[in-house]
């Protein structure tokens, strides 16, 4: 099943805009004024107002290719029928206002346990430059049965 | 080892969850309607759990202002229901790393962590 897959899906090159970024950071409340003035995120040594740290999901899912894409057409499992159960990222360089991000995903590893599904995948964020900014690495659980 | 300063929020309220479907995009609606929620036999709409990993990145931003990540992993413990109040807690162990938990106020577990800054403070 797995050979007839793609084993890469592309997302749609994605550029940073400031005003979502303010949306991001005002939704999750974060305090910090270098995602909202220019003028402190340069004083602060970025070349522009940079990304927080979880910024990567807008690029997932606010995309011409998105995440619900990954999910349907690439993992073949209904959108709401799964879970996030790990994420993490390793940061490489800053993503600024006006980069270009392109971001790419693998699906490293599958395996039922307990009669779930466990998808692991991992995400290279590159920018205008081919620089990689950051690697992103999910465990997506399609839920089969919910315990809450 | 240094214990870090503890962050109590406030409860988080669906209107929050609204706000951020629309901010990141990801408008599963397990996050925002009930129904959708149930059919999915939970018991209510759940918080994305990108929302509990954004406010985990907040607290460490809060703990070390002038610092970026260098790394930065978690898991997720259990789906977080509306009204919760999420109290997190964190350790700055050797060198430049730490350790987060973000848990209710009943001490049930949300999310546990490790990240890593880029320069050292021990």
């Amino acid at each position: 099943m797995m050979s007839e897959q793609p084993i890469i899906f592309n997302y749609a090159p994605f550029l940073i805009e400031s005003g979502k970024i303010k949306e991001f950071a005002k939704a999750l409340q974060l305090n910090n004024p270098v995602y909202l003035d220019e003028e402190v995120a340069k004083s602060a040594g970025y070349r522009g107002i940079p990304t927080p740290p979880t910024f990567t999901t807008v690029i997932d899912f606010w995309n011409d290719r998105s995440f619900y894409q990954l999910v349907s057409d690439f993992l073949k499992l209904t959108p709401n029928n799964v879970l996030h159960g790990e994420q993490a990222y390793e940061y490489y360089k800053a993503m600024v206002v006006g980069d270009t991000i392109s971001a790419q995903v693998r699906l490293k590893d599958q395996f039922c346990k307990k009669g779930k599904n466990f998808f692991l995948l991992e995400t290279v964020y590159k920018n205008q430059w081919n620089e990689t900014v950051a690697i992103g690495r999910a465990t997506i659980i399609e839920m089969l049965e919910v315990n809450s | 080892m240094i214990e870090l300063p503890t962050i109590i929020k406030s409860p988080i309220a669906p209107i929050d969850l609204v706000k951020y479907s629309g901010a990141s995009g990801d408008f599963n609606e397990i996050h925002t309607v009930p129904a959708v929620a149930q059919g999915q036999r939970l018991t209510g709409i759940i918080v994305h759990g990108m929302f509990v990993m954004g406010w985990a990145a907040a607290a460490i931003e809060e703990w070390f202002p002038k610092r970026q990540l260098k790394s930065f992993s978690v898991r997720f413990q259990a789906v977080t229901h509306p009204e919760t109040v999420l109290v997190i807690t964190g350790n700055l162990l050797a060198g430049n790393e730490g350790e987060i938990l973000v848990e209710d106020r009943e001490g049930h577990p949300k999310l546990v962590g490790t990240f890593v800054l880029q320069n050292k403070i021990l």
